[in-house]
Parts: C-alpha cells; sequence; structure tokens
C-alpha cells in the first residue's frame, strides 16, 4: 500500500482573528504546518455604500466616499471627483491638482508607515509596531493641520480642492520631510532591507511569481513587488503627475533582485516613501497660484451636474493600489444613477490567496499583512434586509433591550431605558 | 530537617516565588514599554489580571475533554513540586542524588501537560498551537542537557558530595579552573540563555503561542480560572528555568560574606537570587523580546538542531578536552 | 499603439460594433475606448484583447440596471509596460428575462471574484463559471433577490427597520 493517509485540517482564519484588522474570513486548509488550500469569504463588512449612494446626490457622495476607509479617504474621493469630472467635463485649476498630489503623497506615507507596523506586528516584531506608528503621528499631524481632520480630511470637492495649501503648511511639510528623512527612514531602511530575523521571515515567503500577478490582477506595491512596472499616476499619466516626474518603483532598484516575495513588497513600499517624499517637494515648487476650485459655489455644481449626461471612470492609484471608480449620470437626477468602485484589496486578496498555497501556516498572517488589505473598502455592497430575510435580524434596539435585560438580572436597581444611538431610516 | 519543616518551606517558597514571578512579569511589560517608548501597563497589572481572571466564570468548549479542566490544576500542581528541587540561592529543599533528573522531568512535565491540554480542547488552533509546541519542547531539550550534563560531570570531577545534584553548584564553583574551562562555560552559557528564552517563548521563539498565526495557541480555549492558573504556573516555570541558570552560571552568594547564619541567611540568599533571576531574565527575556521577530517553526528547529545543539558540542569537547587533560 | 489604432483593428475585426473615444480635460489629456457589444461576439471581442496584449490587466465590472435590461461593462488596462497606457472598456448586455453572459474567466481568471460580485447583487447568471458560490452576501441570504436591481426584486428602503423609537412611517 503506497496510499498516504492525509491528516487535513481546515482552520478558519477569520471573520474575527488577531492577525487581522478588519473582518473577514480565510478557510484554510492544513496539511500539518503546509497549507493546501486557501478559500476567501468576504463581506463581513458590508454597508451597501453603493446603495446608499443611490439615494444621494453628488456632493453628498463625496463624503460617503470618504467614509469607505479610513486610511485611504481621500483616495475614495479623489477618484470618485476625478469620475465625475470625466463625465461633466469639468476642467480642474492647476493649483487644485497640485494640492491633490500633495495631500494624495502625504496619505500614501501615512498608509505605507501603518503598513510597515503591522507587518512587523504579524511577525511578532512588535517594537517595529510601536516605533513606526509613533513616526506615523508625525505626518497624521500634517494632515490634521491641512484637513482639520487625521482622517477623511475631505479635501476634494468636484472640480477643484476645499482647502488651499499656504505658506505656514508649505513649512511644516517641509519640516515633516526633513525629519522623515534625518531621523525615520535610515531606521526603516536598517529593519526592512537589513535585518536578519525581518530577512528570515519575509524572504521567500508567499511569492507571488510574475505570471500569477498579471493572471490575478495584482495592484500596487504587490504588482510591483512582483516586478510589475504599473503604477496609475504613471501609465494614466494622471493629473500633473507626469511633471513631477513619477515612476513605477520596483524593488531592483534596491537589492537588485526580483522575486515577488513579502519581503519585495516591503521594499516597494519603503520606495515609495522616498518617492512620495520627493514628489512632495517637488510638487511645493512648482504649485502656481491661482485658483483652487472650478466653481466657487457648490450648489452651482448640482446645478450644473443635473444637466449632465454620461459616463466617466476615475483612476488614481492608492497606497494599495489601483482604484477605480465609475459614474454614470442621467439628466434630470441630481445623484448619479450609477456609482460603483473597485478597491486594490480585492484582486490582492485572491492573489495572495493563490500564493498562499504550498506556504506554512506562519505566513499566513504575514502575507495577508503584506498585501496591506483594506477589507472595509472591499466589502461595502450589500444591504440586510429585515423584512424579506428568513432570519430574524435583531435591530439595535433589540440588542439593546436584551442587553438591558441582562443588566437588570444582575443588579434589578439599575433603571435605563433604550436610548436611540446612530441614524434612523430615511 | 524534617518533612514538616520542608513542607511548610514549600508552600513559603511557593508564596513567594508566584509574588516574584508575577511582579517580574510586570516588571518585564514596563520595561519592555518602555523600550518601545510606550507607558505600559501598571506595574501589578499581572496580579490584577490573575486576580480577575480567577473571579470570571470559565467557559468550556462542547467538545473538549475531561482533561482540558485537569490540566491546568496539574500543571500548577507540577511547577509547585518543581519548586522542592529549583535551587534558590540555596541548595533544593529535597537536594538529593541526581535530582537534576527530576528537575529536568518535572520542567518538561509542564509542557506535556499544557499539549495535554491543549489537545483536549478540541479547537484546530490549539491542537496546531500543541503540535508546535512539542516540535519545539523535543528539539530544544536536546542542547541543553547536553550542556547540562557536561558541567555536572566536570563539577563531579572536581569532587562533590552528592553527584549529578543541583546543589553542587553551590560548593563548587564552575567558573574556576583553566581559560580553556572558561570559554567552553562561556559556549555553553549562551546555550543556556536560548534555551532560557525558548523554553518561556519570547522573541524568536514565542511560535507555539504565535498570537497573530494561532491566536495563542493551545492557550486559545482557555478562559477564567483554568487560565489564571496555565498563567500562574507560567510564571513559576519561568522563574524556575531561570533559577536554572542562575544557579549554574552566577552561583555567588552573599550572606557568607555579610556574616549572617541561620534563617535571616536563607532569606538574603533568596532576595539575593531573585535579583539575579531578574538580570538573566532582563537579557534573555525583555531585551530579546524587543529586539526579534517570531521566526517560522522550521527555522526554529534548525536553529536548535545546527547552531545550538553544535555550540553545545563543541562547549562540551572543550570542556572535556580540558578535564581529561588531552592537550596538557 | 494610440487609441485611434485600437478602434480601427476592433472595427476591422468586428464589425458593426459600437465605438466611441472619450478625453477627459485633465492637464494631460487623456483618452478612454468604449466598446459597444453584443453578448454573442461578447467573448470572442475578449478573446482578440487577449491576443492584442497577453498581459491586458483586467480592472472591474461594472454592472447596472438599465430597465428591462441588464449591462456590464469590463474595464481593460492595456500595454501597460510602455508608459501610457490604454483604457479600454467594453461593455455587453442581456435582457432582463434572460439574464445570462458567458463567462470570461477561462481567457482572465481574475474575474472570477467580480463575476460573483455581480451575480449575487444583480442576478445575471455566468455561463460555465467555474465557482458560483456566494462571495459577499452571507449564505443564508433569501435566494431571489439580488440587492442592486432597481425593479421588485431588489432591496427596498425598509422604513427604520422595526426601530420603534424612529419615525413613524407615514
Amino acid at each position: 500500500m503506497n496510499e498516504k493517509v492525509e491528516y487535513w485540517v481546515k482552520i478558519p482564519i477569520g471573520p474575527i482573528h488577531p492577525a487581522l484588522e478588519e473582518p473577514e474570513k480565510f478557510i484554510i486548509t492544513l496539511d500539518g504546518e503546509r497549507i493546501i488550500n486557501v478559500d476567501v469569504k468576504l463581506g463581513y463588512n458590508l454597508r451597501g455604500v453603493e446603495w446608499i449612494g443611490l439615494r444621494r446626490n453628488y456632493i453628498h457622495i463625496l463624503y460617503l466616499a470618504e467614509r469607505m476607509c479610513g486610511i485611504c479617504s481621500f483616495s475614495h474621493n479623489h477618484t470618485y471627483a476625478r469620475a465625475v469630472e470625466e463625465m461633466a467635463g469639468i476642467e480642474v485649476p492647476e493649483r487644485a491638482e497640485y494640492i491633490r498630489v500633495i495631500v494624495g503623497e502625504l496619505e500614501r506615507i501615512h498608509s505605507h508607515l501603518l503598513n510597515l507596523g503591522v507587518v512587523a506586528h504579524s511577525i511578532g516584531y512588535d517594537t517595529v509596531l510601536h516605533l513606526s506608528w509613533l513616526a506615523r503621528e508625525k505626518v497624521m499631524d500634517i494632515l490634521e493641520f491641512i484637513g482639520g481632520n487625521r482622517v477623511n480630511y475631505s479635501i476634494n470637492m468636484i472640480g477643484g480642492v476645499r482647502r488651499d495649501i499656504t505658506e505656514k503648511h508649505r513649512r511644516a511639510i517641509l519640516d515633516m520631510i526633513y525629519y522623515y528623512r534625518q531621523e525615520v527612514m535610515p531606521k526603516i531602511e536598517e529593519i526592512f532591507l537589513y535585518d536578519p530575523t525581518v530577512e528570515a521571515r519575509l524572504r521567500d515567503s508567499t511569492v507571488i511569481p510574475k505570471r500569477i500577478a498579471i493572471e490575478y490582477s495584482a495592484q500596487g506595491p504587490t504588482a510591483r513587488g512582483s516586478g510589475i512596472t504599473k503604477d496609475v499616476r504613471y501609465n494614466e499619466k494622471l493629473g500633473v503627475y507626469p511633471d513631477l516626474g513619477v515612476k513605477p518603483v520596483t524593488p531592483k532598484e534596491f537589492t537588485g533582485v526580483i522575486k515577488g516575495d513579502v519581503f519585495d513588497r516591503m521594499v516597494v513600499r519603503v520606495g515609495e516613501l522616498w518617492q512620495s517624499m520627493e514628489i512632495i517637494e517637488r510638487a511645493l515648487d512648482q504649485m502656481p497660484e491661482g485658483k483652487i476650485k472650478a466653481f466657487p459655489k457648490d450648489n452651482m455644481i448640482i446645478f450644473k451636474l443635473k444637466k449632465a449626461e454620461g459616463e466617466g471612470i476615475g483612476r488614481y492609484e492608492a497606497p494599495r493600489g489601483e482604484l477605480i471608480h465609475y459614474v454614470r449620470a442621467e439628466p434630470g437626477r441630481d445623484g448619479p444613477a450609477k456609482w460603483k468602485m473597485r478597491e486594490p484589496t480585492f484582486p490582492n486578496l485572491f492573489a495572495v490567496a493563490r500564493a498562499l498555497v504550498g506556504e506554512q501556516l506562519a505566513d499566513v498572517p504575514v502575507a495577508i499583512a503584506s498585501i496591506d488589505p483594506c477589507l472595509s473598502c472591499t466589502d461595502r455592497v450589500a444591504v440586510i434586509d429585515a423584512n424579506t430575510g428568513k432570519k430574524k435580524v435583531l435591530t439595535e434596539v433589540d440588542l439593546l433591550k436584551e442587553s438591558i435585560k441582562k443588566t437588570k438580572e444582575i443588579n434589578p436597581n439599575i433603571k435605563a431605558k433604550p436610548e436611540r444611538v446612530g441614524g434612523v431610516g430615511l | 530537617m524534617n518533612i514538616l519543616y520542608a513542607t511548610l518551606g514549600l508552600i513559603a517558597l511557593y508564596l513567594y516565588v508566584s509574588f516574584a514571578s508575577l511582579l517580574w512579569e510586570g516588571l518585564d511589560r514596563k520595561l519592555v514599554a518602555r523600550m518601545q517608548r510606550r507607558v505600559g501597563p501598571p506595574l501589578l497589572q499581572p496580579f490584577y489580571d490573575f486576580l480577575k481572571l480567577m473571579s470570571k466564570e470559565s467557559i468550556i468548549p462542547r467538545h473538549a475533554n475531561k482533561f482540558y479542566e485537569l490540566a491546568p490544576v496539574l500543571a500548577l500542581a507540577v511547577s509547585i513540586a518543581l519548586l522542592a528541587y529549583t535551587p534558590m540561592g540555596f541548595a533544593p529543599l529535597f537536594a538529593t542524588k541526581g535530582d537534576v533528573i527530576v528537575f529536568i522531568y518535572l520542567l518538561t512535565l509542564i509542557g506535556f501537560i499544557r499539549v495535554l491540554g491543549a489537545i483536549s480542547s478540541g479547537s484546530p488552533y490549539a491542537r496546531i498551537g500543541a503540535q508546535r509546541e512539542m516540535i519545539i519542547l523535543v528539539s530544544r531539550e536536546v542542547p541543553m542537557m547536553l550542556a547540562l550534563f557536561t558541567i555536572l560531570w566536570r563539577l563531579n570531577h572536581l569532587g562533590v558530595e552528592k553527584p549529578f545534584s543541583l546543589a553542587t553548584f553551590y560548593q563548587r564553583n564552575v567558573w574556576s579552573g583553566t581559560p580553556l574551562a572558561l570559554i567552553g562555560t562561556f559556549i555553553l552559557l549562551f546555550v543556556f540563555l536560548a534555551w532560557l528564552a525558548s523554553e518561556i517563548e519570547v522573541g524568536f521563539f514565542d511560535i507555539p503561542e504565535a498570537e497573530t498565526e494561532v491566536a495563542e495557541g493551545p492557550m486559545a480555549e482557555y478562559s477564567g480560572r483554568h487560565l489564571a492558573l496555565f498563567e500562574l504556573s507560567n510564571a513559576l516555570k519561568m522563574f524556575v528555568s531561570a533559577s536554572l541558570v542562575v544557579a549554574i552560571f552566577l552561583p555567588w552568594d552573599i550572606s557568607a560574606y555579610v556574616g549572617l547564619s541561620g534563617i535571616s541567611a536563607l532569606v538574603v540568599d533568596i532576595l539575593f537570587h531573585t535579583f539575579k533571576v531578574f538580570v538573566v531574565l532582563f537579557i534573555s527575556m525583555s531585551i530579546f523580546r524587543a529586539i526579534t521577530g517570531r521566526l517560522r517553526i522550521t527555522h526554529a528547529v534548525q536553529v536548535f538542531w545546527l547552531r545550538l545543539l553544535s555550540a553545545a558540542i563543541i562547549g562540551s569537547l572543550i570542556l572535556a578536552i580540558d578535564q581529561l587533560g588531552v592537550i596538557a | 499603439m494610440t487609441p485611434e489604432e485600437f478602434a480601427e483593428r476592433i472595427k476591422a475585426k468586428f464589425e458593426g460594433v459600437e465605438i466611441k473615444i472619450t478625453e477627459n480635460k485633465l492637464p494631460h489629456p487623456r483618452k478612454r475606448i468604449w466598446v459597444d457589444v453584443d453578448r454573442d461576439r461578447f467573448k470572442d471581442v475578449v478573446k482578440f484583447l487577449k491576443e492584442l496584449d497577453p498581459t491586458a490587466q483586467f480592472s472591474i465590472i461594472i454592472a447596472d440596471d438599465r430597465g428591462d435590461k441588464l449591462t456590464a461593462k469590463y474595464h481593460w488596462e492595456m500595454f501597460w509596460e510602455q508608459g501610457e497606457s490604454l483604457s479600454v472598456v467594453i461593455g455587453t448586455a442581456c435582457p432582463k428575462d434572460d439574464p445570462v453572459l458567458p463567462t470570461i474567466t477561462d481567457i482572465f481568471p481574475s474575474t472570477l471574484p467580480y463575476e460573483r460580485e455581480v451575480q449575487e447583487f444583480l442576478g445575471i447568471k455566468y455561463e460555465g463559471i467555474p465557482d458560483p458560490r456566494r462571495l459577499f452576501l452571507p449564505d443564508d441570504f433569501p435566494e431571489g433577490i439580488y440587492p442592486l436591481r432597481l425593479d421588485e426584486t431588489g432591496v427596498k428602503m425598509v422604513k427604520n427597520a422595526g426601530h420603534p423609537y424612529g419615525r413613524k412611517s407615514k
């Protein structure tokens, strides 16, 4: 008998698991420590954004788009604004384009620093997590200074931006770049390019070869780590990016080899930190004077868009990869007839699930972290329907009542009434 | 010493070591937090954790069998028994000829009980954690035992009362001897520090309990009182493992210098011993934890079988050459 | 390959296919090609794309409820290795009483999750899809409800969803 008995174990990673920042489910079939199969189930974070969008007007959606995700909030409303501008043929002032570049690159810095920490945490290197997130505070402060918020800065408006970058912002940004160049980047390079533990864990783990990356349409650093020179800012000639000399960053420029493993993806992120700082500096230098909005009043936008007809696509290189929004207008509506978006995590998730087959269980958290998953972006489309659903869906107040019932069992003296939290239906 | 005094001594030792080891956990968390530029939890956080866990309901999985509830009790019982054979600045309470074998046996038994409890819980995470724990267990003991027995064999040659007992470390100092012996001992010290790190599962060797991979591994399903007992037995095990390293390599006592005797000498010795344990743990746990990440299980096994075992063999050979006088 | 050349190639190969090229007004003008093809020839057009550029990158399926028909638009990025890439949108449609489209997972494997998404949200059945399970919706979600459809099979706004403290429905 040559038949080998296989002892396969099915392990669910998620929906709630310490390795994941957001709920999703990977069902992993294991033979010992080796992975046989990975199945992905999404939808634990569905909020029905697309559906809500059909009931909002163009300006409302700017703020709704921003709230899809806390990390790439600028990317979402930037891309949405571009889609609407393309649909209606609105021309954006050049200064506004430069401001979009600067805020976009600041967001990229903060997103990449976050991901460096998350990857370090998933290999148990918590010191790097704490120190890189400490460094990230600086750029968060700058974003707060410019936009008024640490996340959801609401910079974009259809046909321009809402806030200008003045001389004091410019000085603060240059200070920040100096701080990063002098103090943060050398340490980050030391850790992610030369540290032996990091190299032992990240090198040759979860290799996504170039062929797989193309087949599965991997995006962003995940694709560039596999040697695909694809960057929407460069390929799409987006905005004023061609004037700033943007090029896709591949690990070849840093380590000389392209393997497509987790290490290479992190090298790309480190390279893009350098690149983003250069772009910001150049943008600050070249930024022309002028107005920052195509329409001085927001109600003019609605007025113009109500008459618009057609469809438009906006594409942007979010920190995680290509983000794409589609908007179709019908005349007479003050909101889009169709609004659809796709986030880079969606294809990357399936690429990495494919690449995990044959690897060890220990690679799963770091592999998932290495694509920098943004699942709240990815899960956004469905709606829970309490009336048509066969199962009874407990609403918030039912839960509240249950909770109060339980509290009263424990302590009958408590007098509380269920309070309304959050919004009501329209 | 009659059996009553020994039992009272063991209870006192148990209370003291529980306190000291939980205190060290608080210190360790604070120190690592400072290294990571964080504020960190209060110093007494492990005590709060322990008391809170003790007062919490313990949830038992539906698929768990009887051993699931038994394992934490057994683990704690074994760690208390282990205290009787641990050098604490003075010879172990039940010191006898060849007690080092009992010591190693009990130390390994704690890990083994953890594995049994984890497998009994029926959780796939715990099962994977248990597999990893087993693999690490069989890998780490080999270099450590080789190093330990070499040192005991060498001390034995120098002449001791009870051969192969842990009390020998307080009669003969390992650092005495020719420079060659010093080099060998130093290599073995390195082996022991690495073993200690893997025994308490930090840094490179945080593999069985890897939080982000298998959600605390063997402990995944434990909660409430059962978890509290495991936490306490883990803390005791950490203190005991570090005590072994301290007894071998840093056996000096201060009571003789100060000129104390009787109970007060014991108290001074155990306090000084605790201090030395903290120093060793600081190197092997806090710093190690702050500056490294977790290895893959294959890497860790390679580290043990290729690096540490060869280091232990080289160290042992050097000591043997020195002892048997091959060169001289 | 410029957008115009690309349009010529498509026109030469497939007669009667609607092609339009739009341009937006960014500082660096940017062209997009919109192709509309019936569902019988849709798969051939996709195959032709793959022949033109084997590394074409698929991005998105935009499926839409347009009254009596369901449309699906597919976006590709082509020739990205040569700097400025080509942004191609290929649209097709199917009537609502026969919502079937051919799967293209055999040509572009990365379309599988998107087809699963469209299948559950708009009820377009993909012929020959290798993995027809649900992706986003829970497994106990009722059959025959397609949340993004605008007709009666879609999801209606539920007044307060049983919220006793909310506004009373009028």
